[in-house]
């Protein structure tokens, strides 16, 4: 069988040997160049007179050689110049040839045709059949049509042409797809003078300016839109109206910039809505979209978080093996021999040298070895002392705002006091970072690794901003709840006393309707919140840019032009330039996200502002990162995916979620503004909308639904079915992690073998087998003893024995028995001294083999 | 296995650049493509376009270098080892490179010869000892041998996994 099959391969080689040089003449033949009939014609030489494959090969190694040498000398360039010549002065007789080579190519089209009909029957593997059946059958359709006349002809001529359109234009529509990304250019920029951790800031921030123009588009198109164009008009009813008292001020800028006066009133806040169940002649359901909307900002915020989550993971594992030849990639291949432009061979020259300093990093790192106990206890140590500043700061907080409350109920308090939760804030939030720094110096983390601790820490303590914040927010939110019943009551008098009076006047005469401006209204809490969480966002929008500018943009001016008249040296010594602060600017986004999600119900207008903020932002900081900025003293990559980021958000949306869940499902909305004034919860308005708009079954399904016994054995179900994906996970997880060290294993093998090939010569080998314990410290002498004990055993270089059967010693290890082991999948021809003489997978340099004959080439592929 | 048209398109560059307009090139003439002036490895691939010895190139010697940089196709991809090899074969590829960083023709890529790409790559943004370990990290990691220099074998096997057909080609004609 075997047989067989080396026979058909011989065979099969020798047609598409064939094949090829027909090709060549084919081409030949529609083309006209000189250049292209002379080289042509050389190559059919070649190929005519190649009968056998052992000649040819033969022939080809010398052709070969001589071409090679021909390029380097010059008086063998003119031998080649004549051959050439003559090529050409054979052409006359080129017609018929090419005749004959058009029958022999119908020829073989015929065979193939043959052998896709006979395919069934040939005693091959299947994988083997199906290769040569695609072959065949690409072959036949390649030459058919070009073999037929006239429209045959043509229609091939024509295929061949959209073809190569086809090639084109997917080049062109792949060099158009990355144009349409937007930011690329910058990004790259940046990427190439700060590396990839900087980059990957950016791209984080263009990721996130994505989601928010979908947020934007659903509130803007759903929401806003509708209600401008559909509702009633401002000033139509007392929540469109600013009251009497106000309208004085309301247009002034210092008013304005509170979000108080005109904008209070305005599309951009809950309180605007008015309560009618449909608007418009579309009889859009207002109310209904306003509370959907809100809840698929975090349907749809959640599932693209989760979703980029899942890919990064998808992609990291998908092509992370293979960095043996990290330098030497870098070395031979990093340069784009496309580039004309200067700038961008300067960027280029940048990121090669970046790249170069991201691997020396984690080169370091992989190889670094000293006192680990030392190394633990100081990382303890850290944690320790990080804990104790979180737990400090966390508990200095809470007493702040304990205080705060106390304050806050005493008349004549100062500025001090009244201010003393921020000012304890922001001073945490300034000294802290910088702590956690000098703290995690101590524990020599790889940069990288680094990142991550102080994204966390800093994470865990801006939790406490936010939960001070949400703090008062939530007295805040109590106080105008109890405010608005008393004022509900003064309403409904003064409604209805105005009715009294008028009624008493004139019965017959309608009473003049009061001015919207004039009736007194409830405090509309969900208003308050919404415009608290809009000034934090623009508070910290000016915030972050007048840090950029001062902190970044003033201080390299200073250091860049004052350093000509100072005493030392600016730019080196103590203030220089400064670094692009990547756990700082990531935290900033992710939390001012958390702002953005938790506030968008409140105010929809909050992710407008956000998407301006972004868009901004990102030109701002690209600006000042290659105006003022230096890159990191340890440059180091990225990690692949930076689902650190994406975890990370995802909890803040986790935490952004619970307020405002809590507030739909359990705080009355207020009475007299929103779209669910008059409700006694906000999520009444589905409850409404299945009643009166669905048909009755609808209804009764849904009741069926929401009933607990129905909803805990769901939440049962999915429970064991999140346990059992994550077993199956982790299983997978395990297998790969084994097949992968086989495979980095089989490569070490490989790398053996050709190695003793290479080293024939026997005084070489016993120089290398001396060599061998001090080049590598890390095997013991005692190894290479046991090899060379073993050694004579392993002489077959194809069936050896598994290893498992000698070290037991079964009578099946020898003689006949060894019939029965399988055909061996490739890593059984691994040597059985394997455990012993790789240790390390991952070791660059294999040792040479030691004694004995030397083993064959096994069954791989001859690589050179 | 050039076709006419790009025959054609690359003698009209040809004539732009000859500039002395002798029907041969110099080496200043190459020297004023910006894609050449630019790369670190620029002059070496100016050189590879002169044979030992000469200053000049004439058209044809300009095709000949200029041939392994043409993309290979895909009906080319699959034909067989054994064949006549075109000069942008991969292999061919391969040689071609390697020849630009094996300066003193001993087909060996030594220390010296990696360091002075090296240089010319980063320039002085590293310091000498890290250019050096990076020289040595390069030459450990492709080394088999054990000679401490990068054969053209094992050159071959480092970028085995490289995709030399994307990078040493040069979109010229299409």
């Amino acid at each position: 069988e075997d047989k067989g099959e080396d026979e058909s391969k011989e065979e099969d080689n020798g047609s598409q040997q064939n094949r090829a040089s027909r090709r060549k003449n084919y081409q030949r033949k529609n083309r006209d160049g000189k250049k292209a009939r002379e080289e042509g014609s050389q190559k059919k030489d070649r190929g005519k007179t190649a009968p056998t494959k052992d000649q040819k090969e033969s022939e080809n190694k010398e052709k070969k050689t001589t071409k090679r040498g021909k390029e380097g000398e010059n008086k063998q360039k003119k031998d080649r110049k004549n051959s050439t010549s003559s090529a050409s002065s054979n052409s006359s007789d080129e017609e018929s040839l090419s005749e004959e080579e058009l029958a022999m190519l119908k020829e073989q089209v015929e065979q193939k045709k043959k052998l896709i009909s006979t395919m069934r029957n040939k005693p091959w593997r299947m994988v083997k059949k199906l290769s040569v059946l695609r072959e065949a059958q690409d072959f036949v359709e390649k030459f058919e049509g070009a073999l037929g006349k006239g429209k045959g002809k043509k229609l091939y001529a024509y295929k061949m042409m959209m073809a190569k359109k086809w090639v084109k234009f997917k080049r062109d529509f792949e060099n158009f797809k990355t144009q349409c990304i937007p930011w690329e250019m910058k990004i790259k920029e940046v990427e190439s003078h700060f590396g990839s951790s900087v980059a990957s800031y950016f791209i984080f921030l263009r990721w996130m300016y994505g989601v928010n123009l979908v947020l934007f588009g659903l509130i803007f198109g759903l929401v806003i839109i509708p209600e401008v164009l559909m509702g009633m008009p401002y000033g139509s009813m007392p929540r469109k109206t600013v009251p009497r008292a106000e309208q004085a001020t309301a247009m002034d800028f210092s008013v304005l910039w509170d979000f108080e006066g005109y904008i209070k009133y305005s599309a951009l806040f809950y309180g605007y809505y008015n309560n009618q169940r449909t608007i418009g002649w579309l009889k859009y359901r207002l109310p209904m979209a306003y509370f959907m909307v809100g809840i698929s900002v975090f349907g749809y915020s959640l599932m693209v978080v989760i979703r980029s989550m899942a890919r990064n993971a998808n992609e990291s594992t998908a092509d992370g093996d293979d960095d043996n030849f990290i330098f030497s990639w870098k070395m031979f291949t990093s340069w784009d021999y496309l580039i004309g432009n200067p700038e961008t061979a300067d960027n280029k020259f940048a990121s090669i040298t970046t790249s170069f300093k991201e691997s020396i990093v984690d080169e370091q790192e992989s190889n670094k070895d000293e006192n680990i106990h030392l190394r633990r206890f100081l990382r303890v140590l850290a944690n320790v002392l990080i804990i104790c500043c979180l737990c400090g700061s966390g508990y200095l907080i809470y007493f702040v705002v304990k205080r705060s409350q106390t304050f806050s109920k005493m008349q004549n308090v100062g500025w001090y006091e009244r201010n003393e939760v921020e000012i304890v804030m922001s001073l945490l939030g300034m000294f802290c970072p910088p702590l956690f720094e000098t703290i995690a110096a101590l524990e020599n983390y790889h940069p990288r690794i680094g990142l991550k601790w102080q994204l966390g820490r800093i994470f865990a303590l801006f939790l406490g901003n936010l939960y001070t914040f949400l703090l008062a927010l939530m007295d805040d939110v109590n106080e105008k709840l109890a405010e608005e019943d008393v004022v509900k009551n003064i309403t409904h008098w003064t409604l209805l006393g105005h009715h009294n009076s008028s009624a008493g006047n004139d019965s017959t005469v309608t009473p003049p309707p009061l001015d919207p401006a004039d009736v007194p209204r409830g405090p509309c809490w969900e208003t308050t919140v919404g415009i608290e969480f809009v000034r934090l966002t623009v508070s910290d929008i000016l915030v972050t840019y007048i840090t950029i500018l001062v902190g970044d943009f003033i201080r390299a001016c200073f250091v860049r032009f004052v350093n000509y008249c100072w005493c030392w040296d600016l730019e080196a010594g103590f203030p220089s330039y400064a670094e692009f602060d990547i756990s700082g600017n990531v935290l900033g986004l992710i939390f001012n996200q958390g702002m953005i999600w938790m506030g968008s119900f409140y105010a929809p207008g909050l992710v407008g502002i956000n998407v301006l903020r972004l868009l901004t932002s990102m030109y701002f900081q690209c600006w000042a990162v290659m105006s003022s900025n230096v890159p990191h003293e340890r440059v180091f990559k990225a990690s692949k995916s930076n689902n650190f980021y994406m975890g990370l958000l995802l909890l803040i949306l986790f935490l952004s979620l619970l307020p405002v869940a809590y507030t739909i499902m359990s705080l009355p909305p207020s009475f007299d503004c929103g779209p669910f004034s008059g409700k006694k919860r906000m999520y009444d308005v589905i409850q409404e909308t299945i009643e009166l708009d669905f048909p009755l079954f609808v209804a009764k399904i849904f009741s069926y639904v929401a009933n607990p016994g129905l909803i805990i054995p769901a939440i049962l179900l999915m429970v064991l079915a999140i346990y059992y994906l994550n077993a199956v996970s982790e299983a997978y997880q395990r297998a790969n992690a084994e097949l992968k060290k086989k495979m980095q294993m089989q490569r070490e093998e490989e790398k053996n073998k050709r190695n003793n090939k290479a080293s024939t010569n026997p005084m070489l080998q016993d120089l290398e087998d001396l060599l061998t314990p001090s080049t590598k410290t890390e095997s013991p002498p005692k190894q290479t003893e046991d090899k060379k004990i073993e050694s004579p055993n392993g002489t077959s270089p194809v069936r050896k024995p598994g290893r498992g059967e000698v070290l037991d010693g079964s009578p099946m290890a020898g003689g006949r028995g060894a019939a029965f082991i399988p055909p061996s999948p490739v890593f059984v021809t691994q040597p059985r001294t394997l455990g012993v003489r790789a240790p390390y997978p991952g070791q660059p340099r294999p040792w040479g083999h030691p004694l004995g004959p030397v083993p064959g080439r096994g069954r791989g592929q001859p690589c050179y | 296995s050039v076709s006419h048209s790009q025959i054609t398109r690359l003698y009209s560059r040809f004539t732009s650049l000859d500039k002395g307009e002798n029907g041969t090139l110099s080496r200043e003439d190459f020297q004023r493509i910006p894609e050449l002036a630019i790369n670190p490895l620029g002059d070496r691939i100016i050189n590879a376009f002169f044979p030992e010895g000469e200053d000049q190139v004439n058209f044809r010697g300009f095709m000949r270098t200029l041939a392994h940089f043409r993309p290979i196709e895909d009906n080319e991809k699959n034909k067989d080892q054994n064949g006549p090899e075109p000069l942008n074969s991969r292999s061919n590829k391969l040689h071609f490179a390697f020849r630009l960083y094996d300066l003193d023709k001993d087909d060996k890529i030594s220390r010296d010869e990696l360091l002075q790409v090296l240089r010319m790559m980063v320039g002085v943004n590293i310091s000498d000892e890290q250019l050096g370990s990076i020289a040595d990290r390069t030459i450990q990691e492709a080394d088999q041998d054990g000679d401490s220099a990068i054969s053209f074998a094992e050159f071959v096997k480092v970028l085995e996994k490289v995709d030399v057909e994307q990078k040493m080609s040069i979109r010229f004609l299409h």
